[in-house]
């Protein structure tokens, strides 16, 4: 590989007993190697066979455990890290194995029983005697800001470090992506990392138009590599999250409102009502017209504006105007009055009641009583013309 | 237009005058007054005059304004002493009332004979309006009472008639009660028929000398009749039944049912008018010129007015008679009836006489 291996005869087995017990409250320690395809006995018990080693989805071992009590035995693969893994030989002997470290054709494990372990057999090979430099990259993301409005970009922040002690090659970047967002310059494959080294890589997330607002979950940025032994390994940032706002539009958004004095009024009397415009909106408006819909029976005022133009509204401001209407006839009038601004338009409503005046209640009355007035009176005067 | 004054005077005078006017207003019944005007065929005035108030409040279709009262208690009780001293003493106001109705072409003063304050008053009247107006002719239209009315009446009939005579009005119409009396039923009906009747023949003659006629009959003719004879006439009325000639219509208004006094037309009138209403088609103008040149080879000169109108024809004959006997009987039944009344007041006088002189020399012991 590297030209730093160095094989050993198995057979000088000898060198290889380097059997170190290790005693600590009742536990017999042993840490061996074993080279792939071979095997060790352990206390004339417990066989213990190294089938396989990989560095893919991290460094195991397939191990074949038997005895002669258990010919079949059992077959496990062991990873670096993981609890360790119990063997019974089925005579009282208990042994629990961790995988220490895995050579390019061989596995260190600790063993570990309650009984002192002594290897009293080895079926041995070529055996890696140093250990293969290993990368072990790490990788974390951040998104600044991690807040922004459809259309903006944020920077994505990819920080990679090799924390193992070989150099990292072939390294593939599969960064998570959020819908309706652009990758800009966010590269593919990596560079060869060192160990112990860093690489900051940067690039462009652009929010497009069409993005829809919230918080969008950005799923994690997972590296493959290799390292020198072209063992494959891998691994992945924590997911991030962008929250994106819908963008800030200008627009002028009117709103009209009339404010009546009085919703029951007299036919005939002044009905007074102020018109209120407002810019709710975040822009100014221009040319702002107002029309008034007066239903029948219902005039303006003399003197009165009823339609007027605004040249413009600017924002969180108004315009306020009053009008004073007339109903010449009885009963509920609807009046609407229609604003219109930049193709956009708003209605507001009015409605009140007109009723006759007492007097005019009896207009029917008075005028039916007149013509019986003036004829009574004619007679009475023509009675008085011709009484002596 | 001619300007007519009509004078109502005493009871009957203010009755004949009322029905003038409700006349005046037409068919409209007894409440045409509230709803129309009075349309004279003339500028007519009338006033009613009288010194009884309660008369003149009876009068229904008279405007107050014209209705005088002549403060006199409430009337002359039949007395023309009495009569004539009141209007002596408020002539003054009387022909103040008049002369506020402007001048006048043609005056009548319709009067009982019989009464008190008209027949007191026409004559007196006559007199004053002759001065005041002496250009305007004064026709007085004397109505003559029921004979058995009672020798007060009589003899203010016979009084009054002739003091008419004597301060020679322009003519004097005589309409009589009694000739009438038979034409009614009972006596308000024929005082209301005799009211009517007179009326309308006056209304008659006034539009007839208002109007543009087809043969022409004006003022100036009716003077010349009304001065013809002994200035003492009457009228007479027809209305041609529907298949009757313009010829028998004029006949039938000198008929005694027509006529307002009786009196024998072809016997005793002087002059007379005929002033014939109706329509075109009935108006036989050859027809109407011969007959009335035949009549007037009887009844003396005759003036003719045609006036054309819708409706079959109406004729008015107003006459002034030569010789007026049914007068003379009046006058006989007359001073019958004051000689009467005095043997009675003298008879009545001595019974009294008689009874007082059985006290004569005798004095009260208490």
């Amino acid at each position: 590989m590297n030209g730093c291996r160095v094989l050993v005869v198995v057979a000088a087995a000898a060198l290889l007993i380097l059997v170190l017990p290790m005693t600590a409250a009742g536990v017999e320690t042993t840490k061996v190697t074993i080279g792939v395809n071979e095997y060790v006995v352990l206390n004339n018990d417990i066989y213990i066979e190294v089938l396989d080693v990989s560095g893919d989805m991290g460094w195991s071992a397939q191990v074949h455990f038997y005895s002669y009590l258990d010919p079949v035995g059992t077959k496990k693969t062991l990873y670096t890290g993981d609890i360790p893994t119990e063997y019974p030989s089925g005579s009282g002997l208990i042994i629990e194995v961790t995988l220490d470290s895995v050579f390019s054709n061989a596995a260190s494990f600790v063993i570990e029983s309650s009984k002192k372990l002594y290897v009293t057999d080895r079926n041995a090979g070529e055996v890696e005697t140093e250990p293969v430099a290993v990368p072990k990259l790490t990788i974390t993301r951040t998104i600044d800001p991690n807040k922004a409005e459809i259309g903006q970009t944020v920077k994505v922040t990819l920080t990679i470090k090799n924390t193992g002690n070989g150099t990292a090659t072939d390294i593939m970047l599969d960064e998570g992506t959020i819908a309706k967002t652009y990758k800009d310059g966010c590269p593919s494959t990596i560079e060869d990392i060192a160990a112990g080294a860093t690489e900051r890589i940067e690039y462009d997330l652009k929010i497009r138009e069409d993005a829809q607002s919230g918080t969008r979950e950005m799923p994690a940025s997972v590296l493959n590599y290799k390292g020198e032994s072209g063992v494959s390994d891998s691994t992945e940032s924590q997911s991030s999250v962008l929250t994106i706002i819908p963008k800030e539009v200008l627009l002028p958004e009117l709103t009209i409102s009339i404010d009546p004095i009085d919703y029951v009024v007299t036919c005939g009397d002044d009905v007074p009502m102020v018109v209120t415009i407002t810019n709710i909106g975040n822009a100014t408006s221009e040319k702002v017209y107002v029309k008034g819909d007066l239903p029948p029976g219902v005039k303006l005022a003399k003197g009165g504006e009823l339609e007027p133009v605004y040249e413009s509204v600017k924002p969180d401001k108004g315009e306020e105007y009053e009008v004073t209407l007339v109903a010449s006839e009885e009963g509920k009038h609807v009046v609407e009055m229609k604003m219109m601004w930049a193709g956009e338009e708003a209605t507001a409503v009015f409605e009140f009641w007109a009723e006759k005046s007492g007097l005019e209640k009896y207009y029917v009355y008075i005028i039916a009583a007149i013509p019986i007035l003036l004829i009574l009176l004619w007679i009475i005067k023509r009675r008085r013309e011709y009484s002596y | 237009m001619l300007n007519i004054l009509v004078l109502g005077l005493g009871q009957c005078g203010n009755r004949i005058l009322d029905a003038m006017n409700r006349e005046a207003f037409g068919r409209g019944g007894a409440f045409a007054k509230y709803y129309t005007r009075q349309k004279f065929p003339a500028s007519v005035k009338t006033i009613a005059i009288n010194t009884a108030i309660n008369d003149l409040k009876g009068l229904v279709d008279t405007r107050a304004k014209d209705r005088l009262h002549v403060p006199h208690l409430h009337g002359v009780g039949a007395n023309r002493t009495l009569g004539k001293q009141v209007f002596e003493d408020n002539k003054e106001i009387i022909m103040s009332e008049i002369d506020r109705r402007g001048t006048f072409d043609l005056i009548f003063i319709i009067t009982s004979a019989a009464g008190g304050s008209g027949s007191s008053f026409a004559p007196l009247l006559v007199r004053e309006l002759k001065e005041t107006y002496n250009n305007a002719p004064v026709i007085c239209i004397a109505v003559l009472p029921f004979r058995e009315e009672g020798s007060i009446f009589l003899q203010n009939a016979a009084f009054c008639l002739k003091d008419l005579v004597e301060e020679k009005p322009s003519g004097v119409l005589l309409v009589d009660n009694q000739y009438l009396k038979k034409y009614a039923g009972d006596i308000k009906s024929a005082y209301d028929k005799f009211n009517t009747t007179t009326a309308r023949r006056l209304l008659f003659l006034i539009e007839a000398l208002n109007s543009e006629m087809l043969m022409v009959t004006d003022l100036g003719d009716l003077k010349t009749v009304m001065n013809g004879g002994i200035g003492i006439g009457t009228m007479g009325f027809y209305e041609a039944s529907k298949d009757s000639t313009i010829k028998s219509a004029i006949l039938g208004s000198f008929k005694p049912s027509g006529l307002l006094f009786p009196t024998n037309v072809y016997k005793e009138g002087a002059r007379a008018m005929l002033i014939i209403k109706g329509d075109k088609k009935y108006l036989d103008l050859d027809l109407i010129t011969k007959t009335i040149e035949d009549l007037s080879t009887e009844v003396g000169q005759v003036f003719k007015g045609v006036l054309i109108q819708k409706g079959r024809p109406r004729v008015l004959s107003l006459f002034t008679l030569n010789s007026v006997p049914e007068l003379e009987k009046l006058y006989a039944i007359a001073a019958e009836a004051i000689r009467f009344e005095r043997e009675r007041q003298d008879k009545s006088k001595s019974q009294l006489d008689s009874a007082f002189s059985h006290i004569e020399d005798l004095e009260p012991i208490y």
